[in-house]
């Protein structure tokens, strides 16, 4: 039955990425008007080097030729090369991959060490100023512009503390341009994006957190454990924490989408080498097969994301049957 | 997603529209296209007091510095590359036949001297140094210049993505290398500007890339990691989206540099570059007018600011054709609206100062500059209100001018994100409205700004920027011959006069013979204003106090500057 | 929540549940309001929304009384400080700031609200329709919802924001091509708890027409989970709308949005910090309100989660 499920979910899956790559390009086709990528900018090039060009790309070509013979090669495992640059494709998906996984996994990692106790405090006092500090906290947390919030840590916790010769932290990169990218260097230069990020994070999670806590507190076999003597501690760690937290794995799951363009503003504001900055950069220049091939990528972790999360949520609550 | 946020004639004029390509700052990288110019303007060589000034001191061996830029790159190979960032990365790593001094005089770089042009001016003959060397040792030869131009120029090439494909092969007939040491370029015909816009383009190794098929070429290796190098410094790493490392190449044919490295890092935005200025996280940057005294404050920092040949114009649509054409036909209507734009005011609003109001179409750092051409405009909204009432837009009652029915109302177009552009336009609406002109500004993104410019063209009225190169020749924008789809005269301006004058002064190389034809051309273009500028800009640089030798000019601060090999770090780290 | 957010699902109340009657009892409603009130601080928050909306359609009123119009320039009076003519000092250009803050409102609450109208109604008619009907219909609508949730939305922003010229409305219709998708599969998720319930098979056996019965029965049931997703996707918005317009693809200038504005005094912080001051208070201080709102809606609806 799980068998027929993931076969259902296989072939719907494969619909949806034909249908939003199919999407994706032709809103590339519609809005490039005569633009080629990277080339048309030259007042010396004669219309027929032009059409040469266009050629060489395959643009001469109407859309769904294109698509078709784009999708063929992708299927051979083959992305092309950037219209930009003439780099391959996978090469610069595969460049920026792990700084967005670096990223996003540390501002993930951040986010539950931190909303998981500010959660249960809130849930265990609920009602009390504490509950409330907490939540005003993290909706607060919700209300902040993410890139105003990035720029104001750039101007205080780099530039600020520099310019009063105490200890800084770097601004943007990945790691330092001189000799850098030893294990501390990259923690360094990880720390503002990663707050950023995770801060965000942080906010829904307590939240969220909370709700599942007074959730499960209320359930009969709480009181049951309460009735019989058991210790508030094991009460609350044993039995309610541990059903509370089933629904945030399965949130948490579900921000594999989000690895993409999730972290994009940060990513841009901390000039993170990522690949929704890559994505963001191309799909503005009109390179085709970069742009296509990093909406495959996402399509596919999305996909895997909600797969993962349906059956992590079977998997960890056994009232959900797949049909 | 989850969330809050889901949410250079010489190099090229086919960077110029892409220089301008700046949406938000950090966008500008996006352009892969230089930001530089945001930074320019003109005026005379104000100011050149350089940034890492002259050496006190003997200067030191070793140490490293960090260039930083919102462009990122593209590509690291000389004939592929079009955009400002990547050519400046190039320039660092590959020399060319010639180069620039800073007021814009050629000199001789892989060549042992300026070339000998042939008596009928057609073909130009260069020497190469003697015991040049690529990086891993091999001579370089008379080969690898004639393959690095074949790539643009020769048929057997033509897969070859170039983007100068259309000059050079426009231009160069054949290329002989008599001996390793010769190499002898043969014109289709006298072209004046040809050193100076095509002989600075980096080498490239035949015995690497040779051996490719052309279509190879373009998505080969090398364009991402060079193996082999002949400029001041050799190509380490590239760490996409982030910086190029490189190191000191001690194969240079004018000595080792004395820096170990070179590092060109790509920030997020104009913002970013005056913050790791301060830090000390970059030790070169260019400078935004509206951060000019955010860096200038810096202890650590000091600022050059230097005149260059970038401007920003609008152009009135002219095409008898369209509706624009029916409104900007007159001449009178096109000087009484650049009479009426206080252009003083808008340099020091928009810019802060850093640029100059535009006297001519040449720039002032032109040697072919008149700066007081037949017509000049100052800011006289009475004579633009005359003006227009003998052309015969009369006010209506709602306040708007028209003739014969036809209303003085028009939409001005510029791409998105450029601050400045945008502000441009604000106040164009702003000071027409006062004298009875209805004009809107509407904002698009880059490549459809592009695409207007260069083939759709049904727009009024656009306003872009533009980068000229040494060479006072302007064809490109004001020859009727580029009113063909895919030309940059998009405005429709056809004047057979300058025309005359634009051809006659490329056919010759006697420089006194075309400085006069340029005024008359300046004088000419004064006078029909089919595309006013409005400012020169300035090039602005934050150089750190531990830089020395770095010597910024109005022509030498991009591409491979000649000076980046003499740069040196006072701490030696 | 408008945002394709499933945190917003899971968090959601299960509305009608308790209730269990054919339509959620008139008391249900009552009840809510009440507990509604009784939460000063959300209600706060919800008249200061209401507040802002009334001053964000009262700016052209402003205009005629002070004469000052939020896009006139004037380059002789630039980066004034907060004074007696300028209440909130001037920008770059010279233009009063506090006029184009209220003019901001139009135009960031007109596209949050705007959105939350499209994305709820095209997410509802497609929930219901998915729900309602099952079978192929729901097949292919949760096929499609799957997709517009699988884009990666930046990359929809950006070419259409090319292709229509980012104005309150179109960026309005941009957001909402993706945030349908998730009030689809809640609204879906809801119907199709409901319609098993005896008092709707009751109803089609005596032959009720379809349509009647998707309004008449099934919307008042969603209803609740539409307004809680109202409520909290307003703060989302203008969170989105102003990461659009740092990325340069949002409302273009002239016309003031308070992110736009935002982004726009950044690199004057240092001379003019009041110009990147007002903006970022006002966008955070309607964000907040609006999610506290948000979240009391939701704890009036859910009295489990409350007390």
């Amino acid at each position: 039955m799980l068998a027929k499920y993931v076969a259902r979910r296989f072939l719907a899956s494969v619909v949806v990425v034909l249908g939003v790559t199919l999407i994706t390009l032709v809103l590339m086709d519609r809005t490039r008007g005569t633009y080629v990528p990277g080339i048309d900018l030259n007042p010396s090039l004669r219309p027929e080097d032009i059409e040469h060009l266009r050629a060489n790309l395959g643009l001469d070509r109407p859309f769904y030729v294109w698509y078709l013979t784009w999708m063929w090669a992708v299927l051979h495992g083959d992305f092309g090369h950037s219209m930009i640059d003439g780099s391959p494709v996978l090469s610069h998906i595969l460049d920026r991959l792990p700084n967005t996984l670096e990223l996003t996994a540390t501002a993930i990692v951040i986010g539950v060490l931190i909303a998981i106790p500010l959660g249960v405090v809130g849930a265990l006092r609920h009602g009390s100023k504490t509950d409330h500090g907490l939540t005003v906290l993290s909706v607060a947390g919700f209300a902040v512009p993410q890139f105003w919030m990035g720029l104001m840590l750039i101007l205080i916790f780099s530039v600020t503390l520099e310019q009063h010769g105490l200890p800084w932290l770097p601004s943007s990169g990945a790691f330092s341009a001189f000799n850098g990218g030893d294990l501390l260097d990259r923690l360094a230069h990880l720390i503002l994006p990663a707050t950023v990020l995770s801060f965000f994070y942080t906010s829904i999670w307590s939240r969220f957190v909370r709700s599942s806590m007074l959730e499960v507190l209320s359930q009969d076999y709480i009181r049951t454990a309460r009735a019989k003597g058991m210790s508030e501690r094991r009460v609350v760690y044993l039995h309610g924490l541990r059903n509370a937290l089933i629904p945030l794995i399965t949130l948490i799951g579900l921000e594999l989408p989000g690895l993409v363009s999730g972290g994009l503003v940060v990513e841009v504001v901390f000039g993170w080498p990522g690949i929704g900055k890559l994505a963001f950069e191309r799909a503005l220049q009109y390179d085709y097969t970069t742009v296509m091939g990093v909406t495959f990528f996402a399509t596919i972790l999305v996909i895997a994301g909600n797969l993962l999360a349906d059956l992590l949520y079977g998997v960890l609550d056994p009232r959900i049957r797949y049909g | 997603m989850s969330g809050d946020e889901d949410p250079d004639k010489g190099f090229g004029q086919f960077e110029r529209f892409l220089e301008e390509w700046s949406r938000r700052d950090f966008l500008k990288r996006t352009g892969g296209a230089a930001a530089y110019l945001a930074f320019m303007a003109g005026g005379a060589e104000l100011l050149a007091a350089c940034g890492g000034g002259t050496p006190t001191t003997t200067a030191k061996k070793g140490g490293h510095v960090v260039e930083g830029n919102f462009s990122d790159i593209r590509t690291l190979n000389s004939m592929l590359s079009s955009d400002t960032a990547s050519n400046q990365v190039i320039g660092l790593m590959f020399d060319g036949l010639l180069n620039y001094k800073r007021n814009g005089d050629l000199i001789p770089a892989l060549a042992q001297d300026l070339p000998k042009a042939s008596s009928d001016g057609q073909a130009y003959t260069f020497k190469l140094r003697s015991n040049l060397k690529w990086s891993d040792d091999k001579p370089i030869t008379s080969d690898d210049v004639k393959f690095t131009y074949q790539l643009a120029y020769d048929p057997q090439y033509k897969d070859v993505n170039s983007p100068r494909r259309g000059d050079l092969s426009k231009y160069i007939k054949s290329i002989d290398t008599p001996d390793p040491q010769t190499v002898v370029i043969n014109t289709t015909q006298v072209f004046a500007p040809f050193l100076s816009s095509h002989a600075r383009y980096g080498i490239l190794p035949k015995h690497v890339l040779g051996s490719l098929a052309p279509a190879a070429i373009n998505t080969a290796d090398f364009n991402a990691a060079p193996t082999v190098c002949n400029g001041a410094f050799k190509f380490v790493k590239w760490d996409k989206g982030q910086q190029v490392t490189m190191a000191r190449n001690d194969n240079y044919w004018a000595g080792a540099p004395y820096l170990d490295q070179w590092i060109y890092k790509v920030l997020p935005d104009s913002v970013a570059v005056t913050n790791q200025l301060k830090t000390g996280e970059i030790d070169i940057g260019p400078v935004d007018p509206s951060q000019f005294d955010a860096v200038k404050s810096a202890e650590n920092v000091s600022v050059t600011e230097f005149a260059v040949p970038t401007f920003t114009f609008y152009a009135y649509q002219l095409d008898p054709a369209k509706k624009g054409g029916t409104l900007f036909s007159d001449k009178a209507v096109r000087q009484a609206l650049l009479f009426a734009l206080n252009r003083t005011q808008v340099v020091n609003a928009v810019y802060f100062g850093h640029g100059s109001v535009a006297n001519s179409v040449e720039p002032p750092t032109s040697w072919a500059y008149k700066d007081k051409p037949k017509v000049l405009y100052s800011f006289d909204k009475a004579k633009a209100e005359s003006l227009l009432d003998g052309a015969g837009w009369a006010k209506g009652a709602d306040g708007i001018r028209a003739k014969g029915g036809v209303k003085m109302k028009f939409d001005m177009i510029t791409n998105a994100g450029n601050k400045q552009r945008e502000a441009m336009l604000q106040v164009m609406q702003q000071s027409w409205k006062d004298i009875g002109v209805d004009a809107t500004p509407s904002l698009i993104q880059f490549p459809q700004l592009v695409s207007q410019i260069t083939n759709i063209r049904t727009f009024d009225m656009f306003l872009v920027g533009f980068n000229f190169d040494e060479d006072p020749d302007q064809a490109q924008l004001w020859h009727s011959r580029n009113t063909v789809a895919g030309g940059f005269n998009g405005f429709d301006f056809k004047n057979s006069e300058v025309d005359s004058i634009l051809e006659q002064a490329v056919g010759t190389l006697d420089r006194n013979k075309r400085k006069e034809l340029y005024g008359q051309f300046q004088d000419v273009m004064s006078d029909e204003v089919p595309a006013p500028i409005i400012l020169f800009n300035h090039g602005i640089y934050g150089v750190s106090k531990r830089v020395q030798g770095a010597d910024f000019g109005s022509f030498n601060q991009f591409a491979s500057r000649p000076w980046n090999y003499k740069v040196w770090v006072t701490d030696g780290k | 929540m408008i945002g394709p957010s499933r945190v917003a699902e899971l968090d959601m109340p299960a509305a009608g549940i308790e209730t269990g009657a054919a339509r959620p009892a008139q008391s249900y409603w009552n009840e809510s309001w009440e507990r509604l009130r009784a939460n000063r601080v959300g209600m706060t928050a919800g008249i200061l929304i209401v507040v802002l909306a009334v001053i964000a359609l009262l700016a052209p009123v402003f205009t005629l009384v002070t004469h000052i119009e939020p896009q006139a320039i004037n380059l002789d009076e630039t980066f004034l400080a907060p004074g007696v003519k300028h209440l909130l000092g001037t920008d770059d250009l010279g233009r009063d700031s506090l006029t184009r803050l209220i003019w901001g409102a139009r135009v960031t609450l007109g596209v949050a609200f705007l959105t939350v109208a499209m994305s709820l109604t095209v997410g509802t008619a497609v929930g219901m329709l998915s729900g309602y009907y099952g079978g192929w219909i729901d097949d292919v609508l949760m096929r499609l919802v799957d997709m517009v949730l699988s884009i990666p939305a930046i990359f929809l922003f950006i070419l259409m924001s090319i292709l229509f010229r980012p104005n309150a409305f179109t960026l309005a219709a941009i957001v909402a091509s993706v945030g349908w998708g998730s009030v689809a599969r809640l609204v879906r998720g809801e119907v199709l708890s409901v319609k098993q319930r005896d008092f709707i098979l009751a109803t089609r056996s005596i032959g009720a027409r379809d349509t009647r019965l998707m309004l008449r029965h099934l919307l008042p049931n969603v209803l609740p989970v539409l307004i809680v997703a109202a409520s909290l996707g307003v703060g989302q918005i203008i969170l989105i709308e102003a990461a659009l317009d740092f990325l340069g693809l949002g409302i273009q200038p002239p016309t003031p949005s308070w992110g736009n504005m935002l982004t726009n005094s950044q690199s004057y912080f240092f001379h003019s910090g009041f110009l990147v001051a007002f903006p970022g208070i006002t966008i955070f201080v309607t964000v907040l309100a609006s999610n506290i709102f948000g979240n009391a809606i939701r704890d009036a609806f859910d009295p489990r989660l409350k007390s």
